[in-house]
């Protein structure tokens, strides 16, 4: 952006480089998928998202059926009801079959994790949440007004939170079932607690002022973590109740009983997956009898047969393999609200497999890449119910599905493999938002399978995203070491969710008297924690002494702070935010600890190592590894940019007071609010008649000195903010007795953030999203180039973090054919090589994104990368849209 | 009765879905062809009574309601 020009005069993109001219330009890699596979993502385009009351209505049934019993086995058999009955759906055509619910994207609500949100407004219990800011988030949020989303009632469908279609009969069961819950749920038990905690008035004021996006104890209580699949692989259902049965033996009556509920909940458990199996083996029997066409009759009767040899034993194929772990995956993911289930290193996993399989001529390279198509699709497919706060404003609707390739083995040598290859040909030629991608670089990885992912990195999807394989292991080491993990198990690590470092372990596969190590997921959900603080919202705490000019309301008591410097108004920074920190850790602790006491995880924790052996649910701390809870924040630049600016105008040069820059601030910098314009980003805004009164002391603020150039003056306060951030969280104790650590990713927090933060000393505007990831520079100010950008984000430890983000938009021209890609890898590796832990990117033309905002009709399939996961565009709410389009587009690297 | 309410309707989301039979679209809420058989569903339930139309007690204790999906139901009996 020339910020010699007024906002309203600049153009609506910022460039690095030339501008490009002429016609829209579009990506070079284009491939298509199987016929199959494309009628099944036609279906998919087709298809709008929609919720059941089934599962938990028979839920709810069942678990209000057994009071008094234990509550993990109440709870089993609560799960095993809904599994039982499910309406079992097989879509024509499918390879891989069965879904959370029965509709295509379907899923369902969890009344016994939080029923408040499906309160009638003009209940109320519904108004009694909104007084407690629990239902501030949801506010603030907009859904993408495309694409799946069911954006109002429409005839016997009704809305919910501009996302899920319901049907109308549904809703009085619907909310009968919620009120069963008032005041039993995790959120109504776990708020009856929380306010428990010394300072919890605070925490109010913090969720009410949207300085912490959403309460993770409960409304994620699972997920941003990586499965497990080894155990059902290597045993089977049927194997699996043995082991249970043989526990159950061994524990009955012996001290730390526990463990004898576990086994019994467990058993329980598995007992429901056959049945919902084996109802899914009877619905596609009767689909092969209404079949008329004769390959298509054989492959129903093919799913018959492969559904009722899973309901009890292990995989015998690579096809079986992949359905057993999708059943496990849907399984897990209908046991509590979950976004962020990653498969984890799928292709090492199914690697024994499949080689097997290829060297016995059963399965070809062709079939193989249409079981990934169909597997894409059917990861695509997923939705995740939760308050419009977290499934729009946090995850813009989507759910994370993080497969890594890449990566060692557990002896230290690339993990590659062919598999791996076509995992990343199915992505290219089925584009869809799941599974995404991340491409665990280690320097030992061969060439040709990195110009693999540099193909498909090329397709523009974003992914795969490009990972720091030494950097994420020296952070495992760091925080894990106490807990047992070495070089060798730090290996076996993976992405869970988007981007959050998870330990793994390599587990012992069995196939034809060969054992081969397989990794998988080891801990538990990374989504727990303090998630996520707006930091420019906490600045903006700072500046007026601890009110929500927003709101009028106050947050924090008085800092007592004269801000007559700059170490000062840092100062009361580090003080406002610990404070945050520390309310927030403890009722969130609160909030998951009543989780794991009224609704433990049954599924998950028979598939986490240790839990089986140990007899131990996750909440019990049964996985081997458990330091898992977080602190995230976003719009971590927007803090250190405002700082800088600071610095420098007011304390350095003295170019004006803080009075007066807190006075430019209220007054937005006589510009209208992005609330107001409808335009999110720092483009596209609207001066107000005293505009000319803040012209110069805004310019002031813009031309400050920014993080993303290389320049030691900003780059200083970033590594003070980086080196506090990860010191700090160590102070703080999770539920498990682990201290917490930094996580750095904004996924799409800081476009709903944004939108209720005041202008920042940057220069920023009201309303308008941060920077987005952790390490991307501000949108139009990163004017020095790709490798400067690199140096400012490497100017501190990255392992330091559970993670740092990094999004670069580049144009489809810079990167073309084979010149352009070994350039681009050559650009990645560099700042990898550098210490930077995570680079992932858009390969699009910004006026191309703009033509789909205006016409969203004909970019339905357009994809592109927020922050750490893909997303049809039309399915993204304004504020991120307007965001993607202002971030800075490389026409040159 | 509408697509909804036959035993070969395969919703794909709230408002429509295949004939299992055909494979072709159907709106949920427009009628049905000729080959229409009923779906199992609650209100057709020996064991279920209605209180409202959305409404209603399963084996007289426990809240149904009418248009829950009854396949899967072990005690599930066509009244």
């Amino acid at each position: 952006m020339d910020s010699k020009r007024t906002l309203s005069e600049c153009t609506a993109y910022n460039y690095y480089g030339a501008q490009p001219q002429g016609e829209i330009q579009s990506r070079e890699v284009k491939k298509s998928p199987s016929v199959r596979v494309d009628k099944a993502r036609q279906l998919y385009f087709e298809t709008k998202s929609s919720v059941s009351m089934e599962f938990p209505y028979w839920y709810t049934r069942r678990w209000e059926e057994l009071e008094g019993e234990i509550p993990i086995v109440r709870r089993a058999e609560a799960l095993k009801a809904g599994f039982e009955h499910i309406t079992p759906a097989i879509f024509p055509g499918e390879l891989l079959v069965m879904g959370k619910a029965h509709y295509l994207r379907g899923s369902y609500p969890m009344p016994w994790l939080s029923e408040a949100f499906f309160m009638a407004q003009e209940d109320e219990m519904y108004q009694d949440a909104l007084q407690a800011g629990k239902i501030s988030a949801d506010e603030v949020t907009t859904m993408g007004q495309g694409g799946g989303n069911v954006t109002r009632s429409v005839g016997n469908v009704i809305s919910i939170a501009g996302k899920f279609g319901l049907r109308k009969e549904e809703m009085p069961i619907l909310l009968h079932i919620a009120q069963k819950w008032f005041n039993k749920s995790v959120d109504d038990v776990g708020h009856k607690y929380e306010q428990l905690v010394p300072g919890y008035k605070e925490k109010e004021e913090i969720m009410r002022a949207v300085i912490c996006m959403f309460d993770s104890g409960y409304t994620l209580p699972q997920g941003r973590e990586v499965m497990n699949y080894y155990y059902p692989l290597q045993y089977g259902i049927e194997g699996l109740k043995n082991i249970c049965k043989e526990k159950l033996d061994q524990t009955a009556g012996h001290p730390d009983m526990d463990r004898l509920y576990f086994y019994r909940a467990v058993h329980i458990m598995l007992e429901g997956l056959q049945s919902w199996i084996k109802n899914h083996a009877k619905e596609a029997k009767l689909m092969a009898s209404l079949e008329e066409d004769e390959k298509n009759r054989a492959e129903f009767l093919e799913t018959v047969e492969r559904l009722e040899w899973l309901a009890d034993n292990s995989p015998r194929t690579f096809h079986d393999a992949l359905q057993l772990i999708w059943i496990l995956h849907v399984a897990v993911l209908n046991e509590d609200a979950i976004s962020g289930l990653s498969p984890g290193r799928l292709g090492q996993v199914l690697y024994p497999f499949w080689k097997r399989d290829m060297d016995r001529g059963v399965l070809t390279r062709e079939k193989t890449l249409e079981l990934l198509e169909s597997m894409r699709m059917k990861f695509t497919e997923l939705d995740c119910f939760a308050s419009m706060g977290v499934v729009g404003g946090v995850l813009s609707g989507n759910t994370f599905n993080n497969l890594c390739i890449g990566g060692l083995t557990k002896a230290g040598e690339s993990a590659a493999n062919e598999l791996e290859i076509l995992i990343l040909e199915s992505a290219m030629t089925c584009a869809t938002p799941q599974p995404t991608l991340s491409l665990l670089y280690d320097e030992k990885l061969p060439e040709e399978f990195l110009l693999k992912g540099i193909e498909c990195t090329k397709i523009g999807t974003g992914y795969p995203a490009w990972i720091n394989n030494r950097v994420a292991m020296e952070f495992l080491l760091n925080n894990f070491k106490n807990e047992g993990l070495d070089v060798e198990e730090a290996r076996a690590w993976s992405i869970g969710g988007c981007l959050e470092t998870s330990a793994g372990s390599w587990m012992p596969l069995e196939l034809d008297g060969v054992i081969h190590y397989i990794p998988g997921g080891s801990a538990p959900a990374t989504s727990v924690g303090v998630h996520f603080i707006s930091l420019p919202k906490v600045l903006e705490a700072v500046l007026f002494d601890g009110l929500d000019k927003r709101t009028g309301r106050r947050v924090y008591p008085s800092h007592g702070y004269k801000l007559d410097s700059y170490d000062k108004v840092w100062q009361a920074f580090t003080k406002y935010f610990s404070l945050t920190v520390e309310v927030l850790t403890l009722t969130n602790n609160i909030q998951h600890d009543v989780w794991g006491k009224i609704s433990p995880s049954v599924i998950n924790s028979m598939l986490k190592p240790d839990c089986l052996e140990k007899g131990k649910d996750i909440s019990h701390k049964g996985s081997r590894y458990n330091r898992t809870f977080n602190v995230e924040v976003c719009g971590g630049v927007n803090l250190v940019n405002s700082l800088a600016s600071i610095k420098k105008n007011v304390f350095e040069e003295q170019k004006f007071s803080l009075d007066t820059l807190k006075t430019a601030i209220l007054e937005n910098f006589g510009y209208n609010s992005a609330s107001e314009t409808g335009a999110y980003s720092l483009t596209g805004q609207m001066k107000t008649t005293n505009f000319m009164n803040w012209l110069k002391i805004h310019k002031q603020c813009l031309d400050a000195p920014k993080y993303g150039n290389d320049d030691p003056s900003v780059d200083t306060i970033f590594k003070e903010w980086q080196d506090y951030f990860s010191t700090m969280c160590r102070n703080y104790i999770s539920l498990y007795g682990e201290p917490l650590y930094s996580c750095q990713i904004s996924v799409s927090t800081h476009g709903p953030m944004g939108s209720v933060t005041l202008a920042t000393p940057d220069g920023r505007l009201s309303g308008a999203a941060f920077a987005d990831g952790s390490v991307s520079a501000y949108p139009g100010t990163d004017k020095n180039g790709p490798y400067a950008l690199f140096s400012s984000a490497t100017c501190y430890n990255h392992a330091s973090s559970q993670n740092s983000q990094l999004n670069l938009k580049i144009h489809p021209s810079v990167v073309q054919g084979r010149e352009g890609a070994r350039k681009f890898l050559e650009m990645i590796r560099a700042y990898l090589r550098k210490g930077g832990f995570h680079v992932q990117f858009n390969i699009v033309d910004s006026r191309m994104l703009k033509d789909a905002q205006k016409n969203p009709g004909k970019y339905r399939d357009l994809m592109v990368r927020v922050a750490g996961f893909t997303q049809y565009w039309v399915e993204l709410g304004k504020q991120i849209q307007d965001e993607v389009i202002s971030r800075t587009e490389y026409a040159e690297i | 009765m509408n697509h909804i309410d036959c035993k070969y309707y395969l919703a794909t989301d709230a408002f429509k879905g295949l004939c299992k039979r055909t494979k072709n679209p159907v709106n949920a809420d427009e009628p049905a062809c000729s080959d229409f058989e009923k779906a199992p569903k609650c209100r057709h339930c020996k064991n279920f009574s209605a209180k409202t139309d959305f409404m209603g007690l399963c084996m007289h204790k426990v809240e149904a309601y009418p248009d829950m999906q009854a396949l899967t139901c072990k005690d599930f009996t066509w009244s």
